[in-house]
């Protein structure tokens, strides 16, 4: 009766289907909750000349307008660097960034108390791109680097070399709950905060900071979040400190609930990045050697930028085996919202620089691109080593490889694709397969830690709470598996209940793929203690000295929702009798869990080290066809192989699988963030920020997990499934540049990402315009 | 006169009054009755995620179809029976659709979850989506960040609906019919005048009342499925003081297909439009199947896009090149625009005070015409146009005897390309002089650069647009 490895539905599943869950604009108003909300910069960048808020207190219904000096604590907070200031004081930093806090009475009155605050500042010539911000020497924290060999000698020395640069674009975590949080006065001096946070434990803290108020008079909760993808990772933040600075103030409950064009224009979102590559390479594509140097649009303020930046960096490998490499990476400041985590943190910027190095190669040589990516995949037992001197253990990468282009029918629809583009002239079809690994565990060491609450009960039920927060990945299921698996119980006798941090202190975020791995063998200790003394009280209960039975607790088994002495297996205690008499018996049936991932250490001076406890691994073919004369491009079909190890809710995972994917594909194709040249986004909501929808999804897209359970460090031998398949979507992208390779076979490619149908068409139509003018009749087109 | 809007929400009756009749009714439902199962993430119409059925009187009962409940004001919505995701199953228990989201993994944060439950509960009702395409098109109007989609169509292909889950069976339509049958005819107004407020919102139930109010309210805001409005209303645009709704105005929400025209009241759905051209006018439903979707199509109607006035209106093209005409009317007569006469200028037209747009003839290709629409967006879709275009044809041999060329999003309205037309008149229909047409064409629009495109982007789509249409046309084309 395991319940790991079955595709139990999420734990949610049935609230979210009727509409039942509860996110944190549908709790229930309490008597006299405010409703709270901000009013921003009006400029990028510049000096707060006046504030005034007047004419907004005099509104109808508006009770409170709150500015920095309102601020009891510290006004400034930040994770890495304490630079990030809750309400900005003197200067502003990006459009939209909260100066004033409203709270009223209702929602109509909040609009016009908003619109009544007056902010003027003295607008000074923001840094708004990457380029500006190199131009102007403006960097967040320090420069990091990655390298090993003698890159600038086998540069010289490779029988090719080519240079060029490399540009993706940002990526709005776009969840749709936005940010939100609810506060409320507790006793003695108390705040309690709900707030939609993937890190209840970085909401308590900054909360008492900026409050002024001692950590144990703060507490988080966060029951869900409606998705977060690493944008509630930091950022949850503000809001949270807004509700909870009103509350503390008027004594009243305070909601606040960004709207989301409000949340698409102030909160970060994932780094664009500009990137110098040069690469030497033979002539069968093996790259003798690289230098990339990467540089990310940080935003305003340090947020996670330099843990992401060294994600890119421990990336920027992929799925290759480099032997002489230079990684260097520097985070720009820029005057936008800080930018943030956003699955995949890094990996997948850097990852894409590389895919992109490899199609390059390929059509310098003439080659299929398989087959130099073939040529440099990490191997088994050789070629082996990261960058950063982490060997790439249980490599299945080759195998993976191998599989997956003969189940995607890889040579053959090549041989298709090139005949369908030499007839089409109204379409061209591209073909590619790219791999993907990536590293498992926080890059910040002490960030690897989880506990665990576990209370069992005496009808034999089970809660348990953790750090882990639940923003729609399906941690709690699968911590409910692991736990009813603990004790040999149905799954439907554990609930998992909201993430607080009066039960659960000092979490890390759930973030780095790392939820279930963390949390999940902190719950698992739990039990294991739990059941430790239940193993040492049901001993002496099925002792049996008539029979000779001595109490022995190693003979106590655990199995079908009963105990017995596996010597006496004819009697069985039900769970839930044992639990009442061990409790009789004064029996303790609730544990705390801890657990801290062994034998990671990384050293971010000499970048050297074994940042990640394993890796997960996979690949992706994915075949797409372009309109020639709009460049409007359409997934066909997808095929992904990907090793998660075992999979303890396959269900799940396979929703994590095919969701990341989609992501990333978004990211590679349509979604484009767009500023003036005020730093104002204009692409702030649904209508013209375009994530995919339900008719983007490939015709054919085949998902399939790779058989493997040596991944025997991880809990239940699995692997973390949140980030990895995101990056499986670069083959998307990587086939649109091959499609394009077809217009003017051996020409030089400049596609960026996003490959827009713009992007395309323009990279189309540069091609295009090197060949001969037709003679067109009866006009005279000038400067043709 | 009538002083309320009657809705039924979920089997309960309510008569709304005053200013609350302007709420939108995801806020009314939310906020006023609590029920917050029904999400709100954009307010624009363009997620998905408040999505609910609106129940409405129809020859054989009443008729379920999903829209967004972000950007519909409760007072457009007399004598409907609204039905929130609280009321597609029995309390307690989940419907055929619900049951199999949870079985197939088809939420994840399930905050998109409720509006997917309702549009593909929509479906059911409407006896659609049970193949993929049909599923997928069923779907267009509700994003999910989490899943993929893919586990939400796998519950869609397996989805049974009981017969008694369904809307007939759950809410027996007698009672409600006979209600909504006692309010049709009758004029209705909702007024609030006091110190705080004064609103007046009039909802006639005819034409000839319509037109009246209009002549009393000249500067009344005309109100169709408010798709446009709404979202204006949710992102800071204030209602006047009176609005003149024609939701309940029967006499404009006829279309049908006559002596080879296309002939629409200006209330008709896009719905209604999809389904009439469907077989009839196969080049004009390719474009409607990807206007907005379907909970936009379910509310947005065909007056609206054409007073709109956007450059970007996916309708107008077709109706330039095809040289429709429009009836406008007010209390003292009526009289017809070519729509090629109608615009000004950006969001400027020939609709004098008083006046109501009440029906768009659109006359329909002839035999040896070729006709072909373009609409180029980011994403397929749910997204406005980048770009669009229009290229209709007359032929005599090879020979182009008559040519009209429109685009949209290249200029301040949507324009005809008159000089490329009058080049193409009289030559042959080759690819060289389609590549010097859309040479000619570049230099007859002025397209700006904005969020949706470049103005390169949109040069360059202008020029290609023509060699495509040839390309397309061959008889070898292959077309994916
Ligand atoms: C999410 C979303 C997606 C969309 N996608 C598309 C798309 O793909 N393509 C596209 O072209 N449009 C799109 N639209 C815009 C909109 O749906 C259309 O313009 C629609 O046809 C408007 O009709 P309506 O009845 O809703 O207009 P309303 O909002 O009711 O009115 C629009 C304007 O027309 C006036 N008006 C309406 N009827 C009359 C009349 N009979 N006489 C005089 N004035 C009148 C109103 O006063 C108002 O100024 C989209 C909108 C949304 C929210
Ligand atoms: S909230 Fe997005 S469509 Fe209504
Ligand atoms: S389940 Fe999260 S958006 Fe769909």
């Amino acid at each position: 009766m395991t319940s790991v490895g079955k595709p139990l539905p999420h734990d949610s599943a049935r609230g979210h289907v009727t509409g039942s869950a509860l996110f944190i604009d549908d709790m229930p108003a309490q008597v006299g909750e405010l409703h709270v909300g901000f009013v921003g910069s009006p400029v990028a960048c510049g000096e707060i000349m006046r504030i005034d808020v007047e004419a907004a207190l005099k509104t109808p219904g508006v009770v409170a307008c709150y500015t920095a000096e309102d601020v009891a604590g510290h006004n400034v907070f930040g994770l890495i660097v304490a630079d990030d200031p809750f309400l900005a004081q003197e200067e502003v930093m990006y459009v939209g960034q909260p100066v004033v806090v409203v709270a009223a009475e209702n929602p109509k009155a909040l609009e016009l108390g908003r619109r009544a605050v007056v902010i003027e500042c003295r607008e000074q010539t923001p840094v708004l791109t990457i380029e500006q911000a190199i131009q102007a020497n403006r960097y967040l924290g320090p420069v990091r680097k990655i390298a090993r060999g003698r890159v600038d000698e086998n540069l010289a020395s490779a029988p090719h070399r080519i240079a060029g640069t490399f540009k993706s674009g940002g990526q709005e975590q776009f969840y749709l709950e936005s940010q939100a949080a609810l506060a409320y006065p507790g006793e003695q001096g108390q705040i309690v905060v709900h707030s939609s946070t993937q890190n209840t434990t970085e909401i308590q803290a900054v909360v008492a900071e900026v409050l002024g108020l001692g950590q144990h008079e703060v507490i988080c909760i966060c029951k869900r979040m409606g998705g977060a993808f690493g944008g509630k990772e930091t950022q949850a933040a503000i809001p949270a400190i807004m509700a909870a600075l009103v509350a503390s103030k008027t004594g009243r409950a305070a909601r606040v609930i960004y709207n989301k064009d409000d949340d698409m224009c102030v909160t970060g979102k994932r780094h664009e990045y500009f990137t110098r590559w040069d690469c030497g390479f033979d002539n069968a594509g093996h790259l003798l050697a690289l230098r990339c140097e990467y540089f990310s649009n940080g935003g305003a303020t340090t947020d996670l930028s330099p843990s992401v930046m060294e994600r890119t960096l421990l990336h920027g490998d992929n799925a290759y085996f480099l032997p002489h490499v230079e990684f260097t990476g520097k985070v720009c400041f820029t005057n936008l919202p800080p930018n943030t985590a956003f699955r995949g943190f890094g990996g997948p910027q850097g990852m894409l620089v590389i895919e992109n190095v490899l199609e390059t190669i390929a059509e310098k040589l003439g080659l299929d691109a398989l087959q130099v990516r073939r040529a440099n995949v990490y191997g088994v037992g050789t070629r082996n080593v990261t960058p950063y001197g982490q060997v790439v253990d249980k490599n299945h990468l080759p195998e993976i490889f191998e599989t997956l282009a003969a189940d995607s029918d890889y040579e053959r629809r090549r041989e298709e694709i090139a005949q369908f583009n030499a007839k089409s002239r109204l379409q061209v079809r591209g073909l590619a397969l790219t791999g993907m690994k990536f590293g498992i565990s926080f890059t910040t060491k002490f960030l690897n830690q989880g506990n665990a609450l576990v209370n069992v009960y005496t009808d034999g039920t089970i809660q348990v709470s953790t750090g882990a927060t639940e923003m729609g990945q399906g941690v709690n299921v699968k911590i409910r598996q692991l736990v009813a698996d603990e004790f040999a119980i149905d799954p439907r006798r554990v609930l998992m209940m909201a993430t607080s941090t009066e039960k659960n202190n000092n979490t890390s975020p759930t973030a780095a793929s790392a939820g279930t791995d963390l949390n999940g063998a902190a719950a698992v200790v739990a039990c294991q203690e739990i059941k430790t003394r239940l193993r040492s009280f049901a001993a002496e209960h099925l002792a049996d000295s008539e029979s000779g039975l001595v109490a022995s607790p190693e003979h106590i088994c655990f199995a079908e929702g009963t105990v017995h002495d596996d010597r006496r297996p004819q009697v069985r205690i039900p769970f839930e009798q044992l639990c009442e008499d061990a409790r009789r018996d004064r029996v303790d049936l609730g544990s705390r869990g801890f657990f801290a991932t062994p034998g990671i250490d990384f050293n971010r001076e000499t970048g050297r080290g074994t940042p990640f406890f394993y890796f997960t691994q996979g690949a992706a073919v994915a075949e797409v066809v372009i309109d020639r004369f709009t460049g409007e491009m359409r997934v066909l079909r997808v095929d992904l192989l990907i090793d998660i190890g075992k999979s303890i809710n396959p269900g799940v995972d396979r929703g994590q699988i095919i969701g990341g994917f989609v992501q990333g594909m978004g990211w590679v194709t349509n979604e484009c963030l767009t500023y003036n040249d005020k730093g104002e986004l204009l692409s702030h909501s649904p209508t013209t920020y375009k994530i995919p929808a339900v008719t983007d999804i490939p015709p054919e897209f085949n998902v399939r997990m790779f058989p493997n359970h040596d991944n025997t460090q991880n809990i239940g031998s699995s692997k973390a499934v949140g980030e990895p398949p995101l990056m499986l979507a670069l083959s998307v992208w990587a086939a649109a540049r091959n499609a394009i390779s077809y217009v003017k076979p051996g020409a030089e490619i400049d596609l960026k990402s996003p490959a827009t149908g713009e992007e395309i068409l323009r990279v189309i139509t540069a091609l295009q315009q090197d060949t001969e003018p037709t003679q067109l009749p009866g006009i005279v087109i000038p400067g043709r | 006169m009538r002083d309320y809007v009657l809705i039924y929400i979920n089997g309960v009756r309510h008569q709304i009054r005053g200013q609350q009749a302007r709420l939108s009714l995801s806020n009314f439902i939310r906020r006023e009755l609590g029920q917050i199962g029904t999400k709100i993430v954009c307010s624009e119409g363009d997620c998905g995620a408040c999505s609910v059925l609106v129940g409405r009187a129809c020859e054989d009962g009443i008729r379920y179809q999903a829209i967004d409940s972000c950007i519909a004001f409760l007072f457009q919505l007399d004598s409907t029976h609204i039905v929130t995701v609280e009321g597609i199953s029995k309390a307690g228990q989940t419907n055929g659709v619900q049951q199999a989201l949870i079985d197939c993994h088809g939420s994840q944060c399930g905050f998109c979850t409720p509006g997917f439950a309702m549009a593909m509960t929509a479906m059911q009702e409407n006896g659609c989506g049970k193949v993929v395409d049909e599923l997928r098109a069923g779907l267009t109007g509700n994003l999910c960040r989490c899943t993929g989609y893919v586990s939400i169509l796998e519950a869609g292909l397996t989805t049974e609906i009981a017969e008694g889950e369904r809307m007939d069976s759950m809410y027996p339509p007698d009672t409600m019919l006979q209600d909504f049958a006692t309010h049709a005819d009758d004029n209705m107004a909702l007024v609030e005048d006091n110190e705080e407020s004064a609103s007046r919102t009039y909802c006639p139930a005819t034409l000839r009342s319509a037109l009246e109010v209009l002549q009393d309210w000249p500067q009344a805001m005309i109100v169709a499925g408010a798709t446009d409005i709404g979202v204006r209303v949710n992102k800071g645009q204030t209602l006047p003081e009176t609005i003149l709704d024609l939701n309940r105005v029967k006499e404009l929400e006829q279309a049908e297909l006559v002596a080879g025209k296309l002939v629409m009241g200006a209330r008709v759905s896009w719905t209604s439009v999809e389904s009439l051209s469907r077989a009839s006018i196969p080049e004009f439903y390719r474009v409607l199947k990807v206007f907005g979707a379907p909970q936009i199509r379910n509310m947005g109607t065909v007056g609206g896009n054409v007073i709109n006035a956007s450059p970007i209106a996916d309708s107008l093209p077709f109706y330039f090149v095809m040289d429709a005409e429009l009836e406008l009317q007010s209390s003292s007569g009526s009289r017809k625009v070519s729509i090629n006469d109608f615009y000004q200028g950006y969001k400027k037209f020939d609709l004098r005070q008083g006046e109501l747009l009440t029906r768009v003839t659109v006359p329909l290709p002839k035999e040896r015409e070729l006709l072909r629409l373009f609409k180029v967006s980011r994403r397929l879709d749910l997204d406005i146009s980048s770009f669009t275009a229009a290229i209709r044809m007359r032929l005599d041999g090879d020979t182009i005897t008559e040519a009209a060329l429109a685009f949209g999003a290249v200029g301040p309205t949507v324009l005809r390309a008159r000089n490329t037309e009058a080049y193409l008149v009289g030559r042959e229909l080759t690819e060289a002089t389609m590549l010097a047409a859309g040479e000619l064409a570049v230099a007859e629009v002025t397209p700006i650069s904005d969020v949706r495109g470049s103005e390169d982007y949109r040069l360059q789509l202008t020029r290609n647009v023509f060699v495509k249409f040839y390309l397309e046309h061959q008889p070898d084309a292959v077309l994916v």
